[in-house]
């Protein structure tokens, strides 16, 4: 029982840290369909943003995560003014370009960084509650995912530029006609959803270090809680992080770290040809 | 006759574009003069420049440049001048194989100082043995390999475990638990840990191990945890480290109460893991940047004055500067430095006196004698406890687990297929 408890908390933590990861691939991938294979550097990108305005700059944690934030908005923007906007409907060409995309991002931080970097912990200690230990920076992590998902719902729903945003998804034709400029829209969505991306680069910073291969590892997780909880929802992104991070650590609980991954992609599977369109799909009008 | 003009201009630029070629080949120091030259005696360093064991092998390159210099400034060997051709196999195991080729059989070089990962070193095993050269190889490894072609410098697991673990278990604890990344060194070396542990009267708690790569480790502390070990005894490798030392203090264990004992961490790792955990905890290798003897100072002194380009002096940077000085000792043994069955009995039984300590090839299984040290990480680096008083045997086959071997220098026959991959 013991176990189960300390691994279930453990679990939020790696739940949490899959729902800030994904985000912005529901935006990216979700809403303006673009298979970006460079969601992993993005990543990678705020981690590095990270380190330097921390280690380098010496700048507070609050400050790294906006900064990591406006910088990989900015890389996000750039490369969907120079590449993607010409790339929109070709989807095998949008794989090759973001594929390439990620390579020259990992490379040329691996030309400046070769080595894993130390980015001190804003928030050591640990809150003790009987045999479980909950990290505070866990606690920070998990309520920061949740604010992240609310204000994102907030933007994506109640704001005008969601509203347009929500008409260019549906319409993109329709939405030009009446005045409203979709190519601008579809820079600053993409911004946006590399941001979210630089964001959890920086709050991983902390707890793994900074190295330039950090994205490789999200890729895979990412993409996998996305599609499981259906590419356009937000809510379903937030119940496959639950679901995915909690199956993983319980079950390395009991068994090891390598099995968890294994039978975590079985139901992954099954999941999928059950429910090819992921568990929460938005309806179509 | 325009035709002409641009024939002769055409034989120019193919003469200097080979000209061009040659001389970007490799970077050549030392006494530069031609190939037919027997003043000079050619050594091949093969480390790489790119890729992602780059930084780890330029502090190796480095110590070669730096023996290298040494010896030639202090007359050389035999009154000839050592040449040193430094090849970039860019961390991949493949262009290890085409690179010692080309050392070999185009700059006909007398024996190779190189290679870091254990891919790398198995991946020049058949040039090496069709072509009959020598690589001297610097780097730690897991051992249960010895090749007739090849000198192993760095040291076998037994000598960083026979000494360290009894220690452990009288000073720290008796309950151990075994971590170590998800691939053969870990796996080698926790073996033979084990085996050491019960043996006097330890026991082993619990094993786990992770993917390499992996930076969420709050399962296997908890399992630490949950298993009442008095100490974690670790063959982590890499940048798994940072992850594992932060997660283990985040998650509620500290260095006093359930230190982590590491066979895979050096100075590099602990400046990447941060001072405010890497503190307290324990690890063990035959050399320290921290060793506070004349020739150690010495040596890290004359490396930090030679070379400022962000690598700090470890294990490894002083097990390269042995390689170079251990070949120069069989080299001054023999007439013909070509005649590479003479220069490999010629390495049996010669000594170095390195930054470590006195240091001595093996009379038989091509492994060397090296010191045992450990000690207690401070202010991120590492507080010198315990090194032997001489140098250890080597024991490629441990005899903890292969009793069998140990009245045969500790390996099966030269001709066993067992000795090395085919």
């Amino acid at each position: 029982m013991g176990t189960f408890l300390s691994q279930f908390v453990n679990g939020l933590n790696q739940a949490s840290i899959l729902l800030i990861a994904t985000m912005g691939l529901v935006i990216i991938f979700g809403y303006m369909n673009v298979t970006n294979m460079a969601h992993g550097s993005m990543i990678m990108l705020g981690g590095v943003s990270a380190y330097i305005l921390m280690e380098v700059i010496g700048l507070p944690f609050g400050v790294a995560i906006a900064g990591a934030f406006i910088i990989t908005a900015l890389i996000g923007m750039l490369i969907e003014k120079l590449l993607i906007k010409r790339l929109y409907s070709k989807p095998t060409e949008t794989i090759l370009a973001t594929y390439a995309i990620s390579i020259i991002l990992t490379e040329i931080v691996r030309l400046k960084y070769p080595l894993s970097q130390n980015v001190h912990m804003p928030l050591p200690g640990a809150f003790k509650l009987g045999s479980v230990t909950i990290p505070y920076y866990n606690i920070f992590v998990g309520i920061f995912s949740i604010a992240i998902l609310v204000f994102t719902l907030f933007l994506f729903r109640k704001t005008t530029f969601g509203k347009k945003l929500g008409s260019v998804t549906q319409n993109r034709t329709m939405t030009e006609c009446l005045g409203i400029k979709t190519a601008s829209v579809d820079t600053l969505t993409f911004g946006y959803g590399a941001g979210l991306a630089g964001i959890a680069g920086c709050v991983l910073a902390p707890t793994t270090g900074v190295s330039y291969d950090m994205g490789s590892t999200y890729l895979t997780d990412t993409f996998m809680t996305n599609v499981v909880g259906g590419i356009q929802s937000f809510f379903g992104t937030a119940v496959s992080s639950v679901i995915i991070g909690e199956g993983r650590t319980v079950m390395a609980g009991f068994l090891n770290e390598t099995w968890a991954k294994i039978i975590i992609f079985m139901i992954v599977i099954v999941i999928i040809r059950l429910k090819p369109e992921g568990l929460f799909t938005k309806e179509r009008r | 006759m325009k035709f002409r003009t641009f024939k002769r201009f055409a034989a120019i630029a193919a003469a200097a574009a080979l000209m061009g070629t040659m001389s970007s080949c490799g970077s050549t120091g030392g006494s530069s003069s031609g190939s037919g030259d027997s003043d000079v005696i050619k050594v091949g360093v093969l480390f790489s420049e790119s890729g992602s064991t780059a930084l780890v092998e330029k502090t190796m390159t480095n110590a070669c440049i730096m023996a290298f210099d040494e010896i030639n400034a202090a007359g050389g060997i035999n009154g000839k001048k050592i040449e040193y051709i430094h090849e970039d196999y860019a961390s991949d195991p493949a262009k290890a194989t085409e690179k010692i080729k080309k050392l070999i059989e185009q700059d006909e070089v007398v024996a190779t100082v190189g290679c870091y990962t254990s891919a790398s070193r198995q991946a020049t095993l058949s040039t090496l043995k069709d072509d009959n050269s020598l690589l001297i190889y610097p780097t730690y490894t897991e051992g249960e390999e010895v090749h007739p072609n090849v000198i192993y410098v760095g040291n076998m697991p037994n000598q960083q475990a026979t000494d360290f673990i009894p220690w452990l278990l009288e000073n720290v604890g008796k309950k151990v638990f075994l971590v170590g990344s998800d691939y053969v060194f870990p796996k080698t070396c926790n073996k033979q840990a084990r085996a050491l542990v019960e043996m006097y009267g330890g026991e082993v708690v619990g094993e786990e191990y992770a993917p390499l790569g992996h930076t969420d480790f709050s399962t296997i502390v908890n399992k630490i945890k949950d298993s009442g070990a008095e100490l974690v005894y670790s063959a982590l490798i890499g940048d798994s480290n940072t992850a594992f030392y932060k997660d283990y203090q985040q998650y509620g264990l500290t260095a006093a109460q359930v230190p982590i004992c590491s066979i895979g961490v050096d100075e590099s790792n602990l400046q990447a893991i941060g001072n405010d955990y890497s503190e307290g905890h324990y690890a063990s290798m035959p050399y320290w940047s921290s060793l506070d003897t004349e020739a150690s100072k010495a040596f890290v002194d004359k490396y930090n004055s030679l070379f400022n380009d962000g690598t700090v002096v470890t294990v490894l940077t002083e097990a390269a500067y042995d390689s170079c000085y251990l070949l120069k000792a069989a080299l001054e043994k023999v007439d013909d430095p070509y005649n590479t069955d003479a220069l490999i009995s010629a390495f049996g039984g010669v000594t170095f006196d390195a930054p470590q300590g006195t240091i001595k090839v093996d009379d038989q299984n091509h492994c060397t004698w090296v010191y045992s040290r450990f000690g207690q990480v401070h202010d991120g680096s590492v507080n010198i406890l315990y090194s032997s008083e001489s140098s250890l045997r080597p024991e490629p086959w441990p005899s903890v687990l292969y009793p069998e071997y140990a009245e045969s220098n500790f390996m099966p026959a030269w001709d066993d297929p067992l000795c090395y991959p085919q």
